[in-house]
């Protein structure tokens, strides 16, 4: 044994589990303290005589002796260790340093203490250090059936228990195991105390029959079960990973998630920039994109038409030309004729007529006329005395009608600048077929397809025979025929134009127009008629008689006359109080007509 | 001589770690001889060699201990000039050696940590080649037939559907839930599938009547997660009460409640063997339960966000688990943390699934679907799915995958309202998807 000591290098560590303390400098003290104490108790300290014990303190069973505790001494004492506290050295919480095999001081110790012990806990440097699998060659798995038998036993034993559990909690689950209620009954047999007739009925001896109060098998438990928070599982073992990398501002910034804004309502008067209002718009996200084709094809568009139009014009000039050609050839050729007649007639020479300048042939028929009358005047002594005269009667016509032609055409050119009507334009704004056709009259188009109809024909009982009513009552047209224009705004008007002459210059029709003065609208103070400002002509009314309701003056007169007046009395009468708006009241001998009516519709 | 058993260097030797965890105290360790010396020192330049800085100033550190090494050897044998010489002339040795292997091979010494990485196996790149369209929600869970020749998906329009695997028809529509179906699962040990939803409701359907024939009553809010247990009758339900439930299938009965979760229950799987059944949650630690007592076993506290998903390993003992921050890889059935993947998806990870041949498949909520090696966790393929027509480019987003009983086809359940199935490339070679991997720099922890 000692030669194998010998061969061994020397032990690093004892085979005590523990360390042992006695070694350690920093326990010296204390266990060499409790040693001289154990060894002290052994040789029994006396105990102080009476009245010298004040610095006495009995802690051990063997100061007190065989007796109780001192009185005097004001300290906790436990004679005979009675009522000392079982456990307060278990209590203590502290934990012997112990070494593993290699002699290191096994700091873990205290988390692996209570129910940690059993449990693996892992908590040193080495266990978050990577390993890589020595070979799994070597370290290969057990052997298969090996496996399998480790796995049937886990499987067993698991098996086992969890049926233990789930037996239990079946069979109390089962109805059979109600506990049997006990039907027996007891009978009790006795005298009561007071024998009278007054108590008890009478009864003299009474039996009472005990039985155990059945109860409900199904019956819901009367008192709730409280949930009792349950002790958490197991104690807390050692965090094995490096705390948490404190938040950097960008993460921070990352999870800022700006408050949502309604688009219409923002209580809080949150600021929203600009782009962020766009970009939640959405129209403006997306970007419209205009295919070129677009522009090419408009470009072309814009040459084309101006080819076309170079080439229209380039027509139209040709096409110009080429009939001021035609007209001047054919004028040529008129020309040429009447030379040529006019040669013939006379047998004069037609050189001249040929040797006239072409500009001359837009000049007028007159001059053309004139130049025709000169080679007669020229053979004029040729000539016998009639045709001498018929020539100058002729001449004379013609030349009144070149006048008539000339003052025409000035009178036309006159009219085109001054508004006055010449004989040719005076029917201009006459024609209204062409407004018709536009439908800008209000004919029966113009009112949704109603048919106009003469109203004079309407409510009569004979129809067209008995006559259009009278003249007075022209209600033909119920509304213009031309609304554009309104003819009465403009109807007494001067006009500037027309009416320039009669009134003077600008000036002065300026002022006549602007002038409020022959305007009707003023009206005497205190009537309750209205004035608003005249869009009319003033319209004088007849003055309506006084009124006759019961027709006596009708009657007076109709008797005068010696007519039967009693045949229209109720039929005139009465429609003539009520409104008569109808025409069937304008019968013959009534004084009245519509417009005393219409008074007091304006 | 008395040095070998030195705890400082022994310490990494022991530990399953790689390399030191801490700067070796180069002074303490001097006390040997100049020959022990330089491979400790090997350590410690390796370590500085990280630093430029250090690495200039290493050499005349190494010779200064060289010096006071020997000249405590000096005081220790006396004055002895032969010896003494010996040992100078060691020294000088120990410290060109090392000078010149560190102006010679630095980068093959850099280079010879991640060496020990493992090498990623190449994988053909996965490809879409069929979409679904006929769900009227967000697509939110699915299962395979054991037989694989059909799959059900749950939706948020509050239907089952259940497709043909091969043709991508639609076979059958079953209705009875009120509220989005979450959680979905399909028995090999009988005729029944399952399904959790928001509802609260957890339903057992037979499959040969096309009817719910059960139903589990008792979560107090909406159902996350579903898992069944491949041995015993029973089935796991995680929801947003922070329990785990425990039911028998048979008879209805709640066994355990798997109390200890703080948040949401959103991940479970099971195994046959301990720890039989894990959780994952919103709190952010995943708990491996004792089904015998419905006690925890453990509970694994390195994820920073909350573990969505989880997936076993069909063939190694070892399970990942995503969460928000980064794919961690666990040892079972300890629990030991393994390593991260190499890469950071960057998005909350709904699903996850590996298959066979060790593809590993994530998908997130922006819609990137990455795939990773699963041995040295190196992504080789980060892929993004298309919104159907008609879709905002939000509504990407990977609710649920799995690969089929084969592993060769991959289908996706998503949030534009598509089932999209995936398959390798047959087209691919290593030649024309090189793997582009770079083993990580250092091995620190994570």
């Amino acid at each position: 044994m000692a030669a194998l000591k010998e061969l061994l290098p020397p032990a690093k560590s004892t085979g005590k589990l523990h360390y042992d303390l006695s070694n350690d400098p920093w326990f010296k003290q204390r266990y060499s303290a409790a040693e001289a104490e154990r060894s002290e108790v052994v040789k029994t300290n006396p105990v102080p005589l009476y009245l010298k014990r004040e610095s006495f303190r009995p802690s051990k069973p063997q100061d007190f002796g065989d007796g109780g505790a001192f009185p005097e001494i004001h300290y906790p004492q436990f004679p005979l260790d009675m009522g000392r506290k079982r456990d307060m050295n278990l209590g203590q919480k502290t934990l012997p340093v112990g070494v593993d095999k290699h002699g290191n001081v096994t700091f873990d110790a205290i988390v692996k203490q209570n129910e940690n012990a059993s449990k693996i806990v892992y908590s040193q440097h080495r266990d978050i250090v990577p390993k890589i699998l020595k070979d799994e060659m070597e370290e290969e798995k057990e052997e298969d059936d090996e496996l399998q038998k480790k796995i049937e036993e886990t499987t067993q034993e698991t098996k086992n228990a969890l049926e233990k559990i789930v037996n239990v909690r079946l069979s109390a689950a089962q109805p059979k195991n109600v506990p049997t209620q006990s039907s027996d009954s007891k009978f009790i047999k006795y005298k009561p105390s007071q024998q009278s007739a007054a108590f008890n009925s009478g009864a003299s001896e009474r039996i009472i029959r005990m039985v155990e109060m059945p109860v409900d098998p199904l019956e819901p438990p009367k008192f709730k079960h409280k949930r009792v928070p349950k002790a958490s599982g197991s104690p807390p073992v050692p965090i094995m990973h490096s705390p948490p990398r404190p938040v950097t501002v960008k993460d921070q910034q990352d999870w800022k998630i700006p408050p949502c804004i309604s688009n219409w309502k923002n209580p809080k008067g949150y600021t929203i920039p600009l782009d962020k209002r766009l970009a939640a718009d959405g129209r403006g996200l997306q970007e419209v994109q205009i295919n070129d084709n677009f522009a090419k094809l408009s470009e072309a568009l814009y040459v084309a038409e101006q080819k076309a139009r170079e080439a229209v014009e380039m027509r139209s000039k040709v096409q110009k030309e080429r009939i001021l050609k035609e007209k001047e050839r054919k004028e040529q050729e008129l020309r040429a004729l009447a030379q040529k007649a006019r040669s013939e007639r006379t047998g004069a020479a037609p050189a001249a007529a040929v040797s006239m300048p072409s500009d001359r042939s837009m000049m007028d028929v007159d001059d053309m006329g004139g130049d025709y009358e000169r080679p007669k005047e020229r053979n004029a002594p040729r000539e016998t005395k009639d045709e001498r005269d018929e020539r100058l009667k002729r001449e004379k016509i013609r030349e009144e009608r070149r006048r008539e032609r000339e003052r025409e055409r000035k009178l036309e050119a006159k009219g085109a600048t001054m508004g006055k009507k010449s004989k040719v334009t005076r029917d201009e704004g006459r024609d209204i077929s062409e407004k018709v056709a536009l439908g800008m009259a209000s004919t029966g188009a113009g009112r949704g397809g109603e048919v106009m109809y003469d109203q004079r024909l309407f409510n009569q009982d004979q129809g067209k025979s008995s006559g259009f009513g009278d003249d007075e009552s022209y209600s033909l047209y119920d509304s213009a025929l031309f609304k554009s224009q309104n003819t009465l705004s403009s109807l007494y008007r001067p006009k500037k134009d027309t009416d320039g002459d009669t009134y003077g210059g600008d000036e002065q029709m300026d002022k006549i127009m602007k002038t409020d003065r022959f305007k009707p609208d003023k009206a005497f103070g205190g009537t309750a008629e209205k004035t608003g400002p005249r869009d009319r002509p003033v319209e004088f009314e007849k003055h309506a008689e006084e009124a006759d309701p019961f027709g006596l003056d009708q009657f007076m007169t109709e008797v005068k006359k010696g007519k039967k007046a009693l045949d229209k009395i109720g039929g005139g009468g009465t429609m003539k109080a009520s409104a008569g708006t109808s025409m069937r009241d304008d019968h013959e001998g009534s004084g009245r007509t519509r417009i005393g009516f219409e008074r007091g519709r304006r | 001589p008395g040095n070998s058993g030195d705890p400082q260097k022994a310490g990494p030797q022991n530990d399953l770690a790689v390399g030191p965890p801490v700067l070796p105290k180069g002074i303490n360790d001097g006390a040997g001889t100049s020959i022990a010396v330089a491979p400790s020192h090997g350590i410690s330049e390796r370590v500085l060699g990280t630093d430029p800085k250090a690495t200039v100033m290493a050499p005349l550190f190494i010779l200064a201990l060289c010096m006071g090494s020997v000249f405590i050897e000096y005081c220790s044998r006396g004055p002895d000039f032969f010896v003494l010489h010996q040992i100078v002339g060691k020294v000088y040795e120990a410290f060109l050696l090392s000078v010149s292997c560190r102006n010679l091979s630095t980068s093959a010494l850099v280079e010879r940590i991640p060496s020990r990485w493992p090498r990623p196996v190449w994988h053909a790149p996965w490809k879409n080649y069929r979409v679904i369209s006929g769900h009227l929600g967000w697509v939110r869970s699915i299962a395979f037939d054991p037989s694989n020749s059909w799959f059900c998906t749950g939706s948020a329009d509050r239907t089952i559907k259940i497709w043909d695997l091969g043709t991508g028809k639609l076979k059958l529509t079953l209705t009875g839930h009120i509220e989005q179906i979450r959680g979905l699962a399909v028995s090999n040990r009988h005729t029944y599938m399952f399904s959790a939803g928001d509802d609260k409701q957890v339903k057992c359907w037979d499959l040969e009547q096309n009817k719910v024939i059960r139903s589990y009553h008792g979560h107090l809010s909406g159902v996350y997660c579903l898992a069944l247990h491949p041995t015993i009758d029973v089935l796991l339900t995680g929801g947003r009460d922070s329990v785990c439930r425990v039911w028998d299938i048979r008879s209805k009965m709640q066994v355990f409640a798997l109390s200890g979760h703080n948040e949401t229950v959103c991940s479970v799987f099971t195994r046959p063997t301990d720890p039989q059944v894990i959780t994952g949650s919103h709190d952010t630690t995943i708990k491996f339960w004792d089904l015998r007592y419905g006690k925890t076993m453990c509970t694994l506290t390195h994820h920073k966000k909350s573990v969505r998903a989880m997936a076993l390993h069909p063939n190694e003992d070892c399970f990942a688990s995503a969460s928000a921050d980064n794919i961690k890889k666990f040892n079972l059935p300890k629990g030991e943390f393994l390593h991260n993947m190499l890469a950071q998806q960057k998005a909350i990870i709904n699903a996850m699934a590996v298959n066979d041949e060790g593809v590993l498949a994530t998908g997130g909520d922006n819609g990137s679907l990455w795939f990773w090696d699963w041995k040295s966790g190196h992504c080789f393929q980060q892929s993004q799915t298309i919104v159907q027509p008609g879709s905002l480019d939000s509504e990407a987003g990977i609710y649920a995958l799995s690969y089929d009983v084969t592993g060769s086809r991959l289908v996706t359940c998503e949030a534009d309202k598509t089932i999209k199935m995936w398959k390798e490339d047959e087209t691919a070679t290593p030649e024309t998807h090189p793997v582009n991997f770079k083993p990580p720099k250092d091995i620190r922890r994570f």
